[in-house]
This record gives C-alpha cells, sequence and structure tokens, in this order.
C-alpha cells in the first residue's frame, strides 16, 4: 500500500490536470455564487474565454505529465493545481471580481511555484511578484473605476460612461494586461522569471499563463465596441486607439528580439522571444478588424503550442545535461534526435515560415496591416520578424548543431518519455494546424471572432486560409514541398556516387589548418554579436530598464530607512511628541478663529 | 430582561473568573477555564445576534449619578466582542497545548488574559465616558504585565516603554473626561453628545485633541505609534496576537465611536479620522519594508492594517465602515495566525530574524506555509477574507467616487507585498542556514496536531469568509449602521432624538 | 494532374536553363567589363553538370545531407508557386494556391535550410556566413517588403496573378504607375540575389570561403542548382510584379533579362559593403524612400 500511494498521488495529478479539458467539455448554463450586497460571482462559458480554455485543456496535461516524473513533490502538485483552478476562475468568470479572483490566484501561486525552483533569486522572485501584483492591483483599479461607472463588475460594454471614465478604464486595464503580456518597458520580470522558474513551469508561464494577458487584452474590445474606434475616432482604415497599442507592440517586438538575439542562456532567449511574440499579437489587436484579430487568436494558439514544445524540449535538455547556456551545449543532433526535431518545429513556427500555422497568423496580420494601411507598423511588424530568424538559428545551432562544447553535452541521452510524448504531440498538432490552416480557422478563430461581434473569416475548405486578399492553400503547399523533398532525395540517392560521412568532426576546411579539440569551432556564444555593430541595434541593446527598476527601489528603500529611523527612539521622544501635537493643535486652531 | 442576555456578562464573567484564579489552581482548571470563559462568551455572542438586531440591549447599573456602570450592546459592539471572545479563545487553545514556556502556563498569564478580554469587552461595550477610562487602564494595566510576562530583559524593557507610554496616553485621555465633565456635567455618552454642542469651539478642540492623542496612542496612529514595533518585539508572539487582534481593535473602535458620536459636524470628524488613517497607512507601510525581524515586520504589518481600517471607518459612510468592520475581523484572523505561527517558530528556532529563517520553509514546511497563508489574507489575495474585505472597503470608496484612498490603499498593498513576499522567498531559500538546522530543531519533538488545530481553524474561517462573505454580511452592515448612526444611539439610551 | 506535372516540369526546366544562361552571361558581362574574355556561356551548366556526377561526397552528419535538399525542395517549391504567363494555363504551377506573401516567405526557406546544414558542417567559418546572411536578410527584407505592400495595397490584393492581370497594357505597368515600390525594391532584390554589392556573405576574402565552405560533391551541385533557379524565379517575380507579366516564353525571357542587365549593371559598378554597412543601407536609403512611399500613397491619397 505504502508503495503505491507516489503512483497514487501522481494519477490523481495527472487527473487534475485534465479538469480544463473537463471544464470546456461539459461547462453549459451560467453559475451564480453571492458575494455580498448585491454582488455575484457569475461563472459561464463564452466564446473567448473557451478559446483560451481550449490551450490550457491543451496544456496543463502535457506539462502535467513531465511533472508527474520522479519522486512525487506535493507541494508542487497542489500550488500547479492551484494555478489551474485559478485560470479556470479567471476564464469562467462573466464579471470582473471573478476574473480578478482568478487572476490573484493565478499570481500568487504561480509564484510559489516559481520560487520553488533553486535558481530564484530575491531579486527575480520580488520582481516577478512586485509587476504581477501591480498589474492585478492596476487591474483593480480599473475595474473599481468601472464600478464606479455602471454600478455593475458585469463585462460588459461600457456606453453610459463619461470621456474621462472610458479613457481611465482603458488605460488602467490596458496597462494591467501589458504587463502580464510583457510589454516594454514593463517587460523585466519576463526574462528574470522565465529564466529562474523550474524549467517544466517555464512552459506553463510562457505558454499559458501570459495567455491569460491576452485574454485580458481582447477583452476590451468588448467594454469598448467598434474596436476601441469609439474612444478616439479612426486613423486611416482603423481606429486611433488601436494605432497607438499597435505601436507598442511593433516597438516591443523589435527591441524583445534584439535582446533575444544577444542572450546567452536558452530560457532567457526564449523569454525574449514571448515578449516578442506577444507584441505581433498586440499589434494585430491594435488594428481590431477581423482579419488582424483573427490572426492574433491564431498566433496566441500558435505561440502556446511552440512554447509549450521549446519550453518542455529545454526542459529535457536541461535535465539531460544540466547546462543552459548556448556555449555549454552543442552538437546534441545525434544524441537527442526528437528533441532536435522538436526544437526545429519549434523555431519554424516562432520564425512564421510556410507551412507551419505560425505562417497563417502572420499572413492575416499581414494582411490586415494592408487592409488598415498602416504600412509602417507592418514595416516594423516585418523587421522583428526577420530578426527572429537570427534567435532562431542559435536555438538550433547552440544545443544542437556545431561542436559538443561541455562534458554533459558529449553523453547526453534522449530525455525520458514523459518529456517525449508531449513533444510529439505538440509537433504533431503543429504539423496538422499547418497543413489544415482553413480547420484552424473555421473551428478556433471563427467563433471567437463572431463573439467579438467581428466578421468570421470562413475557408472554403480545410486546407485553403482564404481572405479579400488572396489566400494559400496549407494541403498543397505542404504536398508541393513534400513531393519536391521526396524527388530531389530519391534522385540524389538514384544518381551514381557514394556518400562518406566524414572521419571526425574536426574534419574541416579551416584556413589550411587542421582544427584541434581545444579550439574554439563552437560558434554558439559569439552569435550575433556583430549585430551591435549596425546603429540601430547597438543603441537598442546598449539601454536597458534595469537602471530605472533599481533606482526606484533604492528610492524606496530609502525612504522607508529614513521612517524606520522615526521608530527607534525612546519613550520621552514620543511622549515629547505627543506634547507637542497638543501643544500645536488647539495653537492652530486658535490661530484659524477657533470656530471648528 | 433575560438572565443570559445581560451585556455585563462579557465583563463581569472573566473578571470573576480572573479574581477567583487561587481556587482554579487548586482544582487544576485554568487551562480548561482558560479556553472555557472566552468559549462560553463566544457562544453567548453569536447567540444574541438576532436580539441585538432587533434593538440594543442597554444595562444601566446605577452607582451615584452621574456615576455608574453603563452597557450598550448594539450589533457593532457585540461584533467585536464576539471577535474579541474568539480571539481568547483561539490564542488560550493554542496555550494549552502547545506552550511549553512556563511564563504562560499558570496563574499569572490566566489572570492577565481574561483581564484583558473584560477590557477589551469594556471598552466597546461602555457607554460611559469614565467607565471607559477605567475599562482602558484595565485593558492597558493587563497589557504591560502581559508584555513584561516572560520576566528577561527584552520583555521588561519592553513593559516598561509600554507602561509609560501608555500611561501618558491614559492621562491624555482623562484629561479629555474631565475637561467634559466639567462643560457639560455629562458622562453618560449620550448625554455627552448632546450636551457637546454647546461647548465653546476652542474647548471642543482642546478636548478633541486630548482624546484623539490619547485614543491615538492606545490605537497606535502614526505620529502616536512609535512605541508599537518595540512592545510587538518584545512580548511574547502569543500575547502579541492578542495585542494586534484584540487590544487595538478595541482602542480604535472607542476612537471612531466617539468621534462619530460626539462630533457634530462628520466633515472635520472624516477630515482627521482620513488623515490619520492615511498616515499611518503609509508610514507603516514603507517603514516596514526594512525590517529584518520577523515580530517587529509584523508589527509594522498591523501598524499599516489599522490605519487602513481608520482609512475607512472615517470615510463614515455605511458601505467601507462595514467593509472596515469586515477587514478589522480578517485581519484579526491574519494577524493571530501569522503570530501564533512567529511561536511556534520561535519554539525551533533562536532568532526570528530574516538571515537565521532562510530556508526555513524546507525545514518546516508545514508552519511556513500557514505563515505564507497569513501573508496572503493580509495582501488581500483571494481566495481569503482579506481579499472580501478589501474589495468591500473598495467598492464602497468606488461608489462614492472617491478614488485618492483606493490608489493609496492600492499602492499600500503593493509595498505590503514587497515585504511580505520577501520573507516569503528567504524563508524558502533554497540552502537552508545553518541556525535553522542546527538549533532546537534536535532537542524538540515534532508538534502534534494539536497545535496546529487552532491554527488551521483560522485558515478555515478565513477561506470561509473569503469565499462565503455573504454568511456575515448582515452582522457587518448591522454594526456600520449602529456605529454611524448617531442619532438611533442617542435615541436609543435617552429615549429622545438628538438635534 | 497529368497537366500540372508536365507544366511543374516546364517551369523546373526553363527555369534551369534560363538560370545557367543569365549566369553564364553575367560572368562573362563582368569579364568583359574588367578586359577579360572570360567563360563561355555554357560553364555555369558543364560546373554543375560536373559536380553532380562526382562520385564521391563528403558529409558531416544526416542534417548536412538533408540542409541541401530542403533547399532544393524549397526552390522548387518556390518555383511552382510564381505564375510564369499570364492569361495561359501553361507555366502556372500551383500558384493559384498561393500568394505573394507566401512566395516572399518560400524565398528564405532556401536560406534558413542552408543555415541547418552549415550548422551542422560544424566549421565556425560557415556560420559566421551564415550570420551574416541572415544579418542582411533582416536589412533587406524590411524595404523589400514595403515596398510589396505598397503593390499589394495599390491592387488591394495578394495575388500575383491579380496583380499581373491587372497590369494590362505598359502604361498600367507597376513600373509607370508605382515608380516609388520598384525605386524600394531594386536594391533589396539585388542583395536577395546575393549580388554585388551586397555580396558580403560569400565572399571569399572576408570569410573563409563563407557559408558554402564545407560543401563539394554532389550536394554543392544540388545547391548550384537551386540557386540558378532561385535567380530566374526572383526575376520572373518581379516581371511579374513590376513589368506587367508575359504572355509568352519570348516576353518572359526579355523582360527578365532586361531586368537581370539592369541588377548586374548596378552589380558591376559598386564596391562590397560590410554586413552593417549593408543593414545600415538598407535601413536608410531604401527604408527612407518606402516611408516616402507610404506617406504618399496612403496619408495623402
Amino acid at each position: 500500500m505504502t508503495t503505491n500511494r507516489p503512483l497514487l498521488l501522481k494519477l490523481l495529478f495527472l487527473a487534475v490536470s485534465l479538469t480544463p479539458t473537463l471544464t470546456l467539455l461539459t461547462w453549459d448554463g451560467a453559475w451564480v455564487w453571492p458575494l455580498f450586497g448585491e454582488f455575484e460571482l457569475l461563472f459561464q462559458l463564452e466564446p473567448l474565454a473557451a478559446f483560451f480554455l481550449l490551450l490550457l485543456a491543451l496544456g496543463a496535461p502535457l506539462v502535467a505529465l513531465p511533472m508527474a516524473r520522479g519522486t512525487p513533490d506535493v507541494p508542487t502538485y497542489a500550488l500547479f493545481v492551484l494555478l489551474l483552478l485559478g485560470m479556470q476562475v479567471l476564464l469562467l468568470a462573466g464579471d470582473f471580481i471573478g476574473l480578478f479572483i482568478g487572476w490573484e490566484i493565478m499570481t500568487w501561486s504561480s509564484y510559489l511555484l516559481l520560487i520553488r525552483s533553486t535558481r530564484a533569486t530575491l531579486e527575480g522572485a520580488q520582481t516577478y511578484i512586485l509587476f504581477n501584483l501591480a498589474s492585478a492591483f492596476l487591474l483593480l483599479a480599473g475595474l473599481l473605476v468601472f464600478y464606479s461607472a455602471t454600478g455593475d463588475f458585469q463585462i460588459a460594454a461600457l456606453t453610459e460612461a463619461s470621456t474621462a471614465q472610458r479613457w481611465a478604464v482603458f488605460v488602467l486595464l490596458g496597462l494591467a494586461f501589458l504587463v502580464k503580456v510583457g510589454v516594454l518597458p514593463l517587460h523585466r520580470w519576463i526574462p528574470l522569471g522565465y529564466d529562474q522558474a523550474p524549467d517544466l513551469f517555464s512552459a506553463v508561464l510562457a505558454g499559458l499563463i501570459s495567455k491569460m494577458g491576452v485574454y485580458g487584452l481582447l477583452l476590451l474590445p468588448t467594454l469598448f465596441p467598434d474596436a476601441l474606434a469609439g474612444l478616439a475616432g479612426r486613423w486611416l482604415n482603423g481606429p486611433t486607439a488601436g494605432y497607438g497599442l499597435a505601436w507598442i507592440g511593433a516597438i516591443t517586438a523589435i527591441v524583445a528580439t534584439f535582446k533575444a538575439i544577444s542572450q546567452q542562456d536558452i530560457k532567457r532567449l526564449l523569454a525574449y522571444s514571448s515578449i516578442a511574440q506577444l507584441g505581433y499579437v498586440l499589434t494585430a489587436l491594435g488594428v481590431g478588424s477581423s482579419l488582424a484579430v483573427g490572426g492574433a487568436i491564431l498566433q496566441t494558439l500558435v505561440h502556446t503550442l511552440v512554447k509549450l514544445l521549446l519550453f518542455i524540449t529545454f526542459a529535457g535538455i536541461i535535465l539531460q545535461t544540466g547546462q543552459r547556456r548556448f556555449n555549454d551545449l552543442g552538437h546534441l543532433i545525434d544524441r537527442m534526435p526528437v528533441a532536435f526535431f522538436a526544437v526545429l518545429i519549434g523555431i519554424i513556427g516562432l520564425a512564421g515560415m510556410p507551412p507551419l500555422p505560425g505562417f497563417a497568423a502572420k499572413y492575416l496580420v499581414f494582411v490586415g496591416l494592408i487592409d488598415a494601411r498602416w504600412l509602417l507598423l507592418l514595416a516594423a511588424m516585418m523587421l522583428s520578424s526577420t530578426a527572429a530568424f537570427i534567435y532562431c538559428y542559435r536555438l538550433i545551432y547552440g544545443p544542437f548543431l556545431g561542436h559538443a562544447n561541455s562534458p554533459e553535452a558529449r553523453d547526453a541521452t534522449e530525455a525520458p518519455m514523459s518529456y517525449l510524448i508531449p513533444q510529439i504531440v505538440l509537433m504533431g498538432l503543429l504539423v496538422l494546424l499547418g497543413i489544415f490552416p482553413g480547420w484552424a480557422i473555421e473551428i478556433i478563430v471563427d467563433p471567437v471572432l463572431t463573439a467579438l461581434n467581428l466578421a468570421p473569416i470562413g475557408a472554403p475548405s480545410w486546407g485553403e486560409l482564404a481572405t479579400p486578399y488572396g489566400g494559400y492553400d496549407g494541403v498543397i503547399l505542404m504536398t508541393v514541398f513534400g513531393s519536391a523533398f521526396v524527388i530531389v532525395t530519391a534522385l540524389f540517392w538514384l544518381a551514381r556516387g557514394q556518400l562518406r560521412r566524414a572521419g571526425s568532426p574536426y574534419d574541416l576546411s579551416f584556413a589550411g589548418e587542421v582544427p584541434t579539440a581545444d579550439m574554439p569551432l563552437h560558434y554558439g556564444a559569439g552569435m550575433g554579436r556583430e549585430l551591435r555593430r549596425i546603429p540601430l541595434i547597438g543603441w537598442i541593446l546598449a539601454h536597458t530598464t534595469t537602471g530605472i527598476q533599481a533606482g526606484l527601489t533604492r528610492q524606496t528603500l530609502a525612504t522607508a530607512g529614513l521612517l524606520g529611523g522615526l521608530y527607534r527612539r525612546d519613550p520621552q521622544t514620543w511622549i515629547l511628541l505627543a506634547v507637542l501635537v497638543l501643544a500645536s493643535v488647539p495653537t492652530l486652531l486658535l490661530l484659524n478663529g477657533g470656530n471648528s | 430582561m433575560e438572565f443570559s442576555a445581560s451585556p455585563i456578562w462579557f465583563i463581569a464573567l472573566p473578571m470573576l473568573a480572573a479574581f477567583s484564579s487561587p481556587l482554579w489552581v487548586r482544582w487544576r482548571v485554568l487551562d480548561q477555564l482558560l479556553l472555557g470563559i472566552p468559549l462560553g462568551l463566544l457562544l453567548l455572542a453569536l447567540g444574541l445576534f438576532a436580539t441585538v438586531q432587533q434593538a440594543p440591549l442597554i444595562e444601566t447599573i446605577v452607582i451615584a449619578p452621574p456615576l455608574g456602570i453603563h452597557l450598550h450592546l448594539d450589533s457593532a459592539a457585540l461584533l467585536l466582542v464576539a471577535l474579541f471572545c474568539f480571539a481568547v479563545t483561539l490564542v488560550a487553545a493554542f496555550l494549552w497545548h502547545g506552550a511549553t514556556e512556563t511564563h504562560l502556563r499558570g496563574r499569572q498569564p490566566f489572570v492577565l488574559i481574561l483581564l484583558l478580554l473584560a477590557g477589551g469587552n469594556g471598552l466597546v461595550l461602555t457607554g460611559d465616558l469614565f467607565n471607559l477610562y477605567v475599562f482602558l487602564e484595565i485593558a492597558g494595566i493587563s497589557a504591560y504585565v502581559l508584555t513584561a510576562v516572560r520576566d528577561d530583559r527584552p520583555a521588561l524593557a519592553a513593559g516598561l516603554k509600554y507602561l509609560i507610554i501608555g500611561s501618558v496616553a491614559g492621562v491624555f485621555f482623562l484629561l479629555a473626561v474631565v475637561l467634559i465633565y466639567l462643560q457639560t456635567g455629562q458622562l453618560n455618552m449620550a448625554a455627552v453628545a448632546q450636551a457637546f454642542a454647546e461647548i465653546p469651539p476652542a474647548m471642543q478642540g482642546l478636548i478633541a485633541v486630548l482624546a484623539l492623542i490619547g485614543l491615538g496612542i492606545k490605537s497606535e496612529l502614526f505620529p502616536f505609534n512609535f512605541w508599537v514595533p518595540d512592545v510587538y518585539r518584545g512580548s511574547d508572539p502569543a500575547i502579541t496576537a492578542l495585542f494586534s487582534g484584540l487590544l487595538v481593535k478595541a482602542f480604535l473602535f472607542v476612537l471612531v465611536h466617539l468621534a462619530v458620536l460626539i462630533w457634530i459636524d462628520p466633515e472635520i470628524a472624516r477630515i482627521w479620522l482620513m488623515t490619520l488613517g492615511a498616515l499611518t497607512l503609509m508610514v507603516a507601510e514603507l517603514a516596514a519594508l526594512r525590517q529584518d525581524e520577523m515580530r517587529r515586520m509584523l508589527a509594522y504589518s498591523s501598524l499599516g492594517q489599522i490605519g487602513l481600517i481608520l482609512l475607512a471607518f472615517g470615510f463614515l459612510h455605511e458601505s467601507t465602515a462595514a467593509g472596515a468592520f469586515f477587514h478589522l475581523i480578517s485581519h484579526t484572523l491574519a494577524k493571530l495566525l501569522l503570530f501564533l505561527v512567529a511561536a511556534l517558530l520561535l519554539r525551533r528556532v533562536l532568532s526570528l530574524h530574516l538571515d537565521a529563517l532562510t530556508g526555513a520553509g524546507r525545514v518546516y514546511p508545514l508552519t511556513v506555509g500557514l505563515f505564507v497563508v497569513g501573508a496572503l489574507c493580509i495582501l488581500g489575495l483571494p481566495p481569503l477574507s482579506g481579499f472580501m474585505s478589501k474589495l468591500w472597503i473598495l467598492q464602497g470608496f468606488a461608489a462614492a467616487q472617491t478614488f485618492w484612498p483606493i490608489a493609496l490603499i492600492l499602492v499600500a498593498a503593493l509595498i505590503e507585498a514587497g515585504y511580505y513576499f520577501r520573507w516569503i522567498r528567504v524563508l524558502y531559500a533554497p540552502a537552508a542556514a545553518s541556525a535553522v538546522t542546527d538549533s532546537k530543531t534536535s532537542k524538540t519533538a515534532p508538534e502534534s496536531w494539536a497545535t496546529y488545530a487552532p491554527l488551521l481553524l483560522l485558515v478555515g474561517l478565513m477561506l470561509l469568509l473569503g469565499i462565503a462573505p455573504f454568511v456575515i454580511e448582515g452582522a457587518l452592515v448591522d454594526a456600520a449602521r449602529a456605529l454611524l448612526d448617531r442619532d438611533l444611539l442617542i435615541q436609543s439610551v435617552l429615549g429622545v432624538a438628538a438635534q | 494532374m497529368l497537366h500540372i506535372l508536365l507544366d511543374s516540369l516546364a517551369m523546373i526546366a526553363l527555369c534551369y536553363v534560363m538560370g545557367f544562361l543569365f549566369r553564364g552571361f553575367y560572368r562573362q558581362f563582368n569579364a568583359r567589363l574588367q578586359r577579360r574574355w572570360g567563360p563561355s556561356i555554357w560553364q555555369n551548366f558543364y560546373d554543375n553538370l560536373k559536380f553532380l556526377l562526382k562520385s564521391e561526397t563528403l558529409i558531416h552528419g544526416p542534417m548536412f545531407f538533408f540542409g541541401p535538399i530542403i533547399i532544393a525542395a524549397g526552390a522548387i517549391t518556390t518555383v511552382l508557386f510564381i505564375p510564369f504567363l499570364k492569361d495561359s494555363i501553361w507555366l502556372q504551377g500551383v500558384s493559384a494556391h498561393g500568394n505573394l506573401i507566401l512566395i516572399i516567405y518560400l524565398l528564405v526557406v532556401g536560406p534558413l535550410g542552408n543555415a541547418l546544414a552549415v550548422g551542422s558542417s560544424g566549421n565556425p567559418f560557415g556560420v559566421m556566413g551564415v550570420t551574416r546572411g541572415l544579418t542582411r536578410l533582416m536589412g533587406l527584407e524590411v524595404p523589400f517588403f514595403l515596398g510589396l505592400a505598397l503593390v499589394m495595397l495599390q491592387h488591394e490584393t495578394a495575388s500575383v496573378q491579380a496583380i499581373m492581370a491587372a497590369q494590362d497594357s505598359i502604361a498600367h505597368w507597376n513600373l509607370i504607375t508605382n515608380p516609388l515600390a520598384f525605386a524600394v525594391i531594386l536594391l533589396p532584390f539585388i542583395a536577395s540575389q546575393n549580388g554585388s554589392p551586397f555580396d558580403v556573405v560569400g565572399a571569399p576574402v572576408e570569410v573563409y570561403a563563407g557559408p558554402r565552405v564545407e560543401f563539394g560533391g554532389r550536394l554543392l551541385g544540388v545547391l548550384m542548382t537551386q540557386n540558378m533557379m532561385m535567380t530566374v524565379a526572383k526575376l520572373v517575380l518581379m516581371v511579374d510584379l513590376f513589368l506587367g507579366g508575359a504572355s509568352n516564353i519570348f516576353e518572359l525571357i526579355a523582360k527578365a533579362f532586361a531586368l537581370f542587365l539592369l541588377t548586374t549593371a548596378i552589380s558591376a559598378t559598386f564596391p562590397r559593403l560590410k554586413t552593417e554597412q549593408t543593414v545600415d543601407f538598407f535601413w536608410t536609403v531604401p527604408l527612407g524612400v518606402a516611408v516616402l512611399g507610404v506617406i504618399l500613397n496612403v496619408w495623402l491619397i
């Protein structure tokens, strides 16, 4: 019996991780829970929330599976369950109080999970929780303003409020959600948090928790109908308020991409790439047309799958090698082929290359931007998405190609099955969505668009992505590419001649010399360094917000020290103070005429 | 009036029990009584809610007019009395099963804790200014001695400081009472309330300032609360739990009660109370940021919450006042939990200093886990009761379109998060400091479940009130109404409406 | 089905033939400018055949082998998604199922597949070349795509066929109606063809032999084949977009050759830029012109 207890615990944990799926499949109708006064919590499953619940339903079991490996860690399991509970409350909530409750449960349980990592520093943990709580309190402030305008906490259009109130709600809620998606310069918690969190939990942070910020941002069009256009009119072919948001997203994407390129740590790179990817989402949401929002939703889905895949894969690599920096790994392709393919698929998705669905999402966003005639934003998006190729290449080159740069990397073996299964599932999902973009549009994106009062995009067939600007067929694309690949390979094999594998990794064309083992042949660490010579990139990489945060912390602590000093005196001082107050107040009152 | 329904029991029973303690020592029932008496009173209080909702219970024992004992049990007072009885019950339960320290066992703490309860109950029940002073001194003196009960250097120093500053506060308050009596010839609060308007304005101001300073010192408001961290640090955590959970709340209630009752112009009272509350909140939260000793940190946090409660009360608005009552309850729950956790930790480690506790969470998972729950409740994070009470306060402000307190409360909460999460992070730091593992652990047997039972009960209550706040909604709204409705109070005592 | 197969084969063959002839012409043209005789116009064909028929090929692991194959498959896919002729059922490939943005991304498949193979070889100089290539790509894509976006905005479609169909007479050529877009695109286009002055990526003097340093034998042959095909594919795309497309093969060859002559002339005139100079140049001059174009096209009209 005692020997079975860990197994039972794990099974229980895995079962609980399936609850989002269960909720998604079975929840119907509304459930009301009274609080106090006229306030009550309303739980119902809206199509928008259902989409995010779908992400949760996909992600939770896939992360739970590798988490359940090894000796059961009961606190981690319990906190993970709480986290899932919080996120489900958040998504099911039909009113802002429920949303906030879920939001906060998610925040603190994720924090407690984060500090279970042995790598979490005080700075990282504090940054994580303070940014997230600041976000939560901004949300609370926003919803209190909302309440003061409407007398109600129900999530509904804010129609009868004054302009000042509308802007206050927009700015407060917007800021709250922007902190969560990690928009610059409010992003500092993301690289620290994603880097220091337990490796598997980073997948949850990047794949699922950050998406709740996107959910919040998608609520804004619900509050301000007509895609924010009611707030401040229109600019060119889109809403003016959205234009601001879109630029915030684009600049975030650009800066974060360059920051990602310059990282030496895999998880930090992935963190910055998350910021950049969600920057695209923000840009698309700013456009607010059905094409762009459809792209944003698809991008959210793809980013979730990709980041789950990449973080789980790299968690496996870190588990097997103990190394997490680019120059400490290398040449794992022979030893960890599944991980190699996972990362390959992951970076193709991340870079938005055809035929994976990342391209479909980008295509929609690009077309949306052209449709809105916001071409400068298009250029900005293009800049960050091509620059993303460089960090994508680092992700695959650093760990998998080149030369093994540490003893661990030299004798690593493939990660355990519990890591491989999620990788394979996620790879399969990505490829499927890539072949059938029309299916993704029809089944996943269109219901959300309809719920947001936008025209559905529709798809003539499962394989086809169609827009007024033309489209493409995923099945044909995949068929053509696949056949070409097979035919070229076949021709190559059929032709006369033989292939010979190089005798040693040092058998290279090396400027006439023969390299030896002690030569630094792995280019992983230095890659992208030369980018600093480009003036714009050099300027971006030379500036950080660390100083501002540190300065703020220092000032607060100095104030705290000053005030704390008041509390260390002797009783005489306290009494003197009381008497002084006694003497001064009536004097003041008398001076004022004593008519109080 | 039925025998069981008299408010006098809330004061008389603990006092009687305290004064006949030699008997209980002989019969060896000290622990049982320390638990049983407040528990009985708690049940009595719970039973009275329905009655009091109809009309306040009034008990007058005339000694020599205008002197006499006048007790006034309305919804607000009942809520607090129930809370105080609960707090003492809980601490008693904790001491009975857990306390190994000799100074917390036996006659002395028995007498003092019960006197503290009697004093606290008296403070909120009394309808007479002189009685108020008497109860203030009863509660005060028992608190001074309780502070010093451990009988070592820091405890004695803290007790002495407490004694000095407490006496000064008493003097200030007494002066105010004397002045009122000289000016109006009345000591009954309702009568004073009616007559106060006729006093010359300058004298009104002087009386108000005297009372404010006296009660301000006692209820730990900003410019008068410099003694608090020292006292909280010096006394035993289980006792501090009572100070933070019971005593301050009683004084705070008295302050707000008097302000509402006596001050005719609510605008001025509002400005004074809210300013004091806001100042206390911000200063205390900021000062707490750099505290490296758990009890001092909790003391500052307690000050901050008191400021928040006063801010909400001071708005003199039914909705925020109900929220303030709620917050008062959830703060008591959380601070009881936190101080009792500190007491538990102190049994195993030598110091509650931040450095000494590094990594304690990995050695004592349950204890530190409870600390986390308490901290989350104080921070107002759902699903704990602290969230609901803060939400109630905040929505009250929002409904009244007053936004500066909301901003202030949220900023303060963020600062508070800054230090609580710093503690949590250090408690769960990867490497356990040698102080944690080496110190007393080897000597101390693991705590039994009975020790944790009161703490778990607190957690359960926090969860209950956080998820289902409607269970006490009626009591809170009634209490807020009773506190703020000046006319009703005067009418119920004197039978006439105020002018 | 058979039609598509034949059509595809025809497109690939046409691309290949045009590719080695154009490249051969380029070599001779350059040589004459430099007062040399230069190789025969068929030289590229001979070289390519020689590589493809090598008996032995050295590889550095499976990815090193599959990289060139991916590039070749990518090149073929790209070619098939570009319509070569308008108003014709021939030389269309599967272009009805694609669009301009897809083609732009397919053009990138080649460099990325190459990057994988080079990384797999373990030669740091090769990887250095790849990084330079990706950096240049980052520089050139921004103005390139913005110029294309101006065209897409003008015609309100991303379909190459539709854009081609809209240019029914020389007055409606996008070269005439949207000259700014053409001006923006021209230099990034040269860079994407790996033409001078933006050819630092494979430059033997700066980086020891560049990204292709490790390839030899039949793999190098495959790379060369796809390179020639891609050269033509990009030219045809530009013809489709700016020169009104072509109704028959001869028109197509003539237009493509004219464009090729223009780019060759530019390439032969200017000295090579460093990587960071390239990027900085693209982000100032062509991008500046593109922003001007955006302001004129979008904000003022």
